[in-house]
């Protein structure tokens, strides 16, 4: 009983300051790595019609059924053009299985917790509400943005591109 | 509480046992609702079940469960004993459903990780005066008063009193039906509920709680106490007989000396031993107990001890014969869904095995694989049919709730309504049997409220004055009918129409012209209620179409028909399950659907002069005389911008409630046996789509909603 808690704790240890960065656009964005189940290669999807056009359709990962969402659109980016190199990370958050599409994925990176910046309130108009980044990792020389990837699934309008090009004058 | 032990597993069994000795309670009660008086069964049945409720419900501290069922118990311990006349036996029929409503809501909110914190004053006030009522009335006939049956609160803490000069031996097995789970956790609740008027107790096995095993030494030989107590065997006898999987109870007095040097608890660990042991002091003591009933046994004569006097023959008696429930176990619904869904991946696996196309070389000779690949389906097939029924469940308790709502909607309305039920064997999914159990209580309150008439308005119709429900189910074409019907004043087209004109549901339809049907679908529609009064039971408009949702999210339809005057029906057309169907697999702009096989009427193929364009950009074609509106399904789910000619694509003709529709697809895959998933909830309702599902291949294809589609 009580390894097993050891063991657990250690790896809670080792996970929390991790994550996974992928790019999307010209930024580059973290997502904690316990919710990353695995990465699949880009497979056959099958389009679901008359979704939100993120959504890009469902596949089959080994008998489950899940979505998956283009995160670039997401994002309201420029659409990718999907080749063999294009990756899906699939991510558990609170029980919802989701694949996201992205770009590239770039690296896993540890980000420290006093390295982590609350996202700069946005000049222009206080009432863009910083959506989906909860923070800004710093490592080393570049910065990434976490994810909040409860509101990156669940939250309805989108207005990330705005905060990116934000985020991107100020490292400017 | 002095030990530690795991309480959630004595809670799930408390939760579990409790609730079906509640159903059962009143599914009696309901029976005999329109005797004169319980018979002796019953009543026996009711007092026993108050007894277990009120013993276990006590362990568990539910303090005030404890009470109410005490109280109820108490009445019928006053019946049994007593066996007054002139009981207002619907009065008492109510007190006991309101006992066993407070009961459920006390075990909803335990299941719910809540506190049982609902108080039972009330309708403990309200026993008490029936109580009192009935004696009264016992007393002016002059009849012997049997002793109260007094209930001592239990305390929760234990400080074994001090031994004095009046104190008494005993020795007790216990016995437990073979059957019983957690023999350990009921034994214990004997020796707790001991605990608090015992001067001293010893118990073998010792480690009852923490030792799991201990229960099946308990369930072999019994479990042995020696109780030091100032109580008579009686009281001895009736604190331990809390718990209706006790099977016997052995009690005896013995002398004081050498009292805990016996070894009494000893055999049990000496097998052999055992039973001529047993034996001999059966045979040495059961003269004793038996000269006090009186009755003429010799001393050393044999006395099998099932035959003990008392109590608990009465107990064995009224069981079930053990040997039907042996045959079940109760499984978690989670295990047989997971076993569902491997069984479902199985058969997606075997398709892609038996279809790789790695065997589709020419010219390959594969007997041996062909023999062995139906030796396989065969296999998964039968595997397939065994979970399926596994999973079917007769709707007799879903009809048995049906009949608590007829009894307390008619009684609180003033109406005399009589439920009829027929074949309540029939069997269902378990997840449909879910489904259908809300639309099936809104069916029935509308029907006694507002089809059955008020009696005096039934004797002027002509009517007899007890008004009729029928509920009744039975398979027909790989669906389950379900029918609610009554034999009340109907309903009315004109008052339906008019209504609904109010309301604007009319749109451009004539009144005129429409069937009877047709108006009477205007009550599915939301907001729509003719009822001018609004009840308790309904007429608020939020039922029919709430109803008609709820069918339809099991894929089923409901049918309204109505004869003025004479009553109404109406039919539920309910799937029998929902895990596996047969379907039609078929292409459209690269993507597959798939539509339940039941509601395809026919495939044609089309010629493009058939076609009628409307201006609108509605279509139809003529098919031999008739014409069908046509679906084109790639540009209804906006998968493909330019339209194929109807000539190179295939109709598929659906027809469902009465509705056609003709679907333009591009390709007919064929027809196979469809593992019916979700749709990932992360992805909003789509209109015209009910799920999804795995090909051969491992691709897949979506699930169209015939319903969706048409209406």
């Amino acid at each position: 009983m009580s390894e097993e808690m050891t063991t657990e704790l250690s790896e809670g240890t080792t996970q929390r300051d991790r994550y996974m960065t992928f790019k999307s656009g010209n930024e580059y964005f973290a997502i904690g790595i316990e919710y990353i189940n695995e990465i699949i290669p880009f497979q056959r999807i099958t389009v679901i019609p008359e979704t939100e056009n993120y959504i890009k359709g469902l596949i089959n990962l080994r008998g489950k059924i899940i979505p998956v969402v283009d995160v670039a659109l997401r994002f309201n980016q420029p659409p990718l053009e999907y080749n063999d190199r294009t990756c899906i990370i699939v991510i558990d958050v609170k029980s919802t299985v989701v694949g996201l599409i992205v770009e590239r994925i770039a690296e896993v990176v540890t980000i420290e917790e006093e390295d982590i910046l609350p996202p700069p309130s946005i000049g222009r108009s206080n009432k863009v509400q910083n959506k989906y980044v909860y923070g800004i990792g710093k490592t080393g020389d570049s910065v990434k943005l976490l994810l909040d990837l409860d509101k990156f699934l669940h939250d309805e309008e989108t207005g990330i591109t705005e905060q990116a090009d934000s985020f991107a004058e100020l490292e400017e | 509480m002095a030990e530690e032990f795991n309480t959630e597993d004595m809670l799930d069994m408390y939760l579990l046992e409790n609730g079906q000795l509640l159903e059962k309670l009143q599914e009696t009660v309901l029976e005999q609702k329109d005797a004169e008086c319980f018979d002796e069964d019953a009543i026996n049945e009711i007092f026993r079940t108050m007894h277990t409720i009120k013993g276990s419900s006590g362990i568990m501290m539910f303090d005030n469960v404890t009470k109410i069922a005490h109280k109820l118990e108490d009445i019928f311990y006053y019946l049994r004993e007593s066996k007054p006349d002139n009981v207002p036996h619907l009065e008492l029929v109510s007190h006991v459903l309101d006992v066993a409503d407070f009961i459920t809501a006390e075990m909803d909110k335990i299941r719910d990780g809540n506190d049982p914190d609902g108080d039972p004053t009330e309708l403990i006030d309200a026993m008490d005066v029936f109580l009192k009522q009935i004696k009264h009335e016992i007393t002016k006939v002059e009849k012997e008063l049997p002793p109260e049956n007094v209930y001592v609160a239990p305390n929760q803490f234990y400080i074994a009193p001090v031994a004095t000069s009046g104190s008494r031996f005993y020795q007790i097995v216990i016995t437990y039906k073979s059957d019983t789970q957690m023999s350990n956790i009921r034994a214990y609740t004997a020796v707790y509920a001991l605990k608090e008027s015992a001067e001293d107790i010893i118990y073998f096995p010792e480690d009852i709680i923490s030792n799991e095993a201990s229960s099946d030494l308990i369930l072999k030989y019994g479990f042995r106490m020696l109780l030091q107590a100032q109580l008579s065997e009686e009281e001895v006898r009736k604190i331990i007989d809390t718990s209706s999987e006790i099977e016997s109870i052995d009690i005896r007095e013995v002398a004081a000396e050498g009292f805990f040097n016996s070894d009494f608890l000893k055999p049990i660990e000496l097998d052999t031993a055992v039973p001529a042991k047993e034996e001999k002091e059966e045979k040495a003591e059961e003269s004793k107990p038996e000269e006090k009933q009186g009755k003429d046994i010799a001393p050393g004569d044999y006395v099998i001890q099932s035959k003990e006097p008392g109590k608990a023959k009465q107990l064995n008696k009224n069981k079930q014969p053990k040997a039907s429930k042996q045959s079940f176990i109760n499984v978690n619904v989670e295990k047989m869904d997971q076993l569902m869904d491997l069984i479902g991946e199985l058969v997606i696996a075997e398709a892609v095995v038996l279809q790789n196309p790695d065997l589709k070389v020419p010219g390959l000779e594969l007997q041996n694989f062909q023999k062995a690949a139906g030796q396989l389906t065969k296999i998964s097939t039968d595997l397939q049919d065994v979970i399926m029924s596994m999973r079917m469940m007769p709707l007799t308790t879903t009809f048995q709730k049906m009949n608590r709502i007829v009894f307390d909607a008619s009684r609180k309305l003033g109406k005399d309504i009589d439920l009829e039920v027929v074949g309540e064997n029939t069997e269902v999914d378990k997840n449909i049997i879910e489904h259908i159990s809300d639309p099936l209580m809104h069916l029935i309150r509308n029907a006694v409220d507002h089809g059955i008439e008020m009696p005096e308005e039934r004797l002027a119709a002509g009517k007899a004055k007890k008004g009729k429900v029928t509920l009744s189910a039975k398979n027909e074409g790989g669906k389950v009918w379900i029918t609610v019907q009554d034999d009340g004043f109907g309903m009315d087209r004109t008052k339906i129409l008019k209504k609904a004109k109010k309301n604007g549901l009319l749109g451009s339809k004539n009144p005129e012209t429409m069937t009877d049907r047709e108006v009477y679908q205007f009550i599915t529609y939301p907001g729509f209620s003719t009822n001018e009064t609004v009840t308790e039971f309904s007429g608020r408009g939020v039922g029919m179409d709430v109803v008609v949702k709820n069918i339809q999210t099991i894929g089923g339809t409901l049918d309204i028909d109505s004869v003025p005057g004479s009553g109404s029906t109406m039919t539920m057309k309910i799937p029998l399950t929902l895990a596996i169907i047969d379907g039609i697999v078929m292409e459209t702009a690269d993507s597959f659907f798939v539509v339940e096989t039941g509601i395809v009427k026919q495939f044609v193929s089309v010629k493009e002069d058939m076609m009628i364009h409307e201006p609108g950009g509605e279509e139809y074609v003529m098919i031999r005389g008739e014409c069908y509106p046509v679906i084109r399904l790639g540009r209804y789910l906006s998968l493909s911008d330019q339209d194929t000619s109807v000539e190179d694509g295939m109709m598929v003709i659906l027809e469902m409630e009465e509705k056609t529709v003709c679907l333009l697809v591009d390709n007919l895959i064929g027809e196979q046996e469809i593992v019916v998933k979700p749709i990932p909830k992360y992805i909003k309702k789509v209109k015209g789509l009910s799920g999804c599902t795995q090909l051969g291949d491992g691709s897949i294809a979506l699930i169209l909603d015939p319903a969706g589609l048409i209406g």
